[in-house]
């Protein structure tokens, strides 16, 4: 369904990504894991052009991911994207954001757009919170509306750009009960993510990248039980150290 | 006559800061240059010279225009090169993630502006464009030395007649009060409403 081949970014001279390939079928769930500065939200990024590539190219249901104009609004319209800091529009309510986009970008009428945004927010459990305005909205539900306003242009694909990263602990739940929710459904995703232990439940694939290249691809048991690569085990040992030493002195 | 020269030139000198501003944000290079260029000679030049070039050398190049037109076009193009630059950093003061947001959704850059950038970016402006508006009242008075008879220069006129500087110039600065206290009324107001529906 999307395919990258040979994406490559540069920052001025420094290359951030040095060639990623990558075919996600149709109802696939992708998760990417790989220490700061491995370059997987720059990808993700590159995949709807957010972020402008400088060599290779995306192909999205066969046809090439245009570099400007129309033709890329309407593949973007196609692809949702939830980003880490939710980035709701703050001069409007949960549900007018919600709607914003069947309005402005689909052209649908009022009437209907609401029944869809009043659908989806009862979907990610916000019902009652149409009417506040995002500042009056926790991170979670921040996040659980920005989620909503990216099912309303009813997407073939859906990125999530580290979507529990600016959350409260205890908030992170709620917004991945809300993504497992999608992928049972059977929504194309691909989720940049830090949660491991969501990684391993959620994905059909995970791919571990560093240093702007994809290092090791696999089943979610095969990565986090016996991975291949020393770089990877790197990784993942010192995030278990990581969660170790935040556990152990609670108990105590 | 300050009252209506003071309101064409804020409507057109906003419809031109906004255009200027969008032309030196744009990713068009010659856009933003001809904006920069616009702020840059106009910011730099006294709006009195202005004034004076509009309706004392046009007339030598052929272009005879009426005070009235004079003050208005000097007023609103100054205006509009400060407006600009409060419109732009308006603008520039809103987060990257809205536009990344808006546009990632499928919206066209213009549809993103319209929809997400201006709404949010005109509530910030309101308190710098009140100040510009006041400015703007009050440099209504240079148009004074194009024989327009504007408030300055009919207390001018009245001094002239009868004599009575203190009476004809303490009368003309409390109409100039009354007219930027009506003009802060308004805009405080203004900001309060947009404060309250802005939900924060």
């Amino acid at each position: 369904m999307v395919k990258a081949q040979n994406v490559q970014k540069n920052f001025g001279k420094l290359k951030v990504l040095k060639g990623i390939n990558l075919d996600v079928k149709q109802g696939e769930v992708v998760v990417i894991i790989g220490p700061s500065g491995s370059g997987k939200s720059t990808f993700l990024r590159c995949i709807n052009h957010l972020e402008s590539i400088d060599g290779g190219m995306v192909i999205f249901e066969d046809k090439k991911v245009p570099a400007k104009g129309k033709e890329l609004c309407e593949l973007r319209s196609q692809i949702g994207m939830v980003f880490q800091r939710f980035n709701l529009f703050p001069h409007m309510t949960a549900i007018q954001n919600v709607m914003e986009g069947p309005i402005t970008v689909l052209g649908k009428c009022k009437h209907d757009s609401r029944d869809l945004a009043e659908e989806l927010l009862a979907k990610v459990g916000l019902a009652d919170k149409a009417k506040n305005f995002p500042s009056q909205l926790s991170g979670g539900q921040q996040q659980r509306v920005a989620i909503a306003r990216a099912l309303a242009m009813k997407p073939k694909l859906m990125l999530f750009d580290e979507p529990t990263s600016a959350l409260d602990p205890e908030l992170v739940g709620e917004v991945l009960s809300v993504i497992r929710n999608l992928a049972a459904e059977g929504m194309t995703m691909i989720i940049v993510t830090h949660e491991m232990g969501f990684a391993r439940d959620v994905a059909d694939r995970v791919i571990f990248m560093d240093e702007g290249k994809i290092v090791e691809m696999g089943a979610p048991e095969q990565i986090f039980s016996t991975p291949r690569h020393p770089r990877t085990r790197e990784f993942l040992s010192s995030i278990l150290r990581g969660y170790e030493k935040m556990t152990y002195p609670e108990v105590g | 006559m300050t009252i209506k020269l003071t309101f064409f030139a804020i409507v057109f000198g906003t419809l031109i800061g906004l255009f200027v501003a969008l032309a030196k944000i744009s990713s068009i290079k010659i856009l933003r240059w001809i904006g920069g260029l616009y702020t840059w000679i106009i910011r730099g030049i006294p709006l009195l010279l202005h004034l004076m070039f509009l309706y004392y050398g046009l007339p030598f190049v052929g272009i005879v225009l009426p005070e009235y037109t004079v003050g208005i076009i000097g007023l609103s193009v100054c205006g509009g090169a400060y407006i600009a630059e409060i419109i732009r950093a308006g603008i520039l003061s809103i987060d990257k993630g809205q536009m990344e947001a808006a546009i990632s959704m499928g919206m066209s850059y213009s549809q993103a502006m319209r929809r997400v950038i201006l709404p949010q970016a005109y509530r910030r402006l309101l308190p710098p464009m009140g100040n510009e508006f006041i400015t703007l009242m009050k440099d209504s008075a240079l148009v004074s030395v194009i024989t327009m008879t504007e408030l300055l220069r009919a207390a001018t006129l009245k001094n002239a007649t009868f004599f009575k500087p203190v009476e004809s110039f303490v009368t003309a600065g409390i109409l100039y009060l009354i007219m930027t206290t009506v003009f802060t009324t308004i805009f405080n107001r203004l900001e309060k409403r947009l404060a309250i529906s802005d939900g924060d």
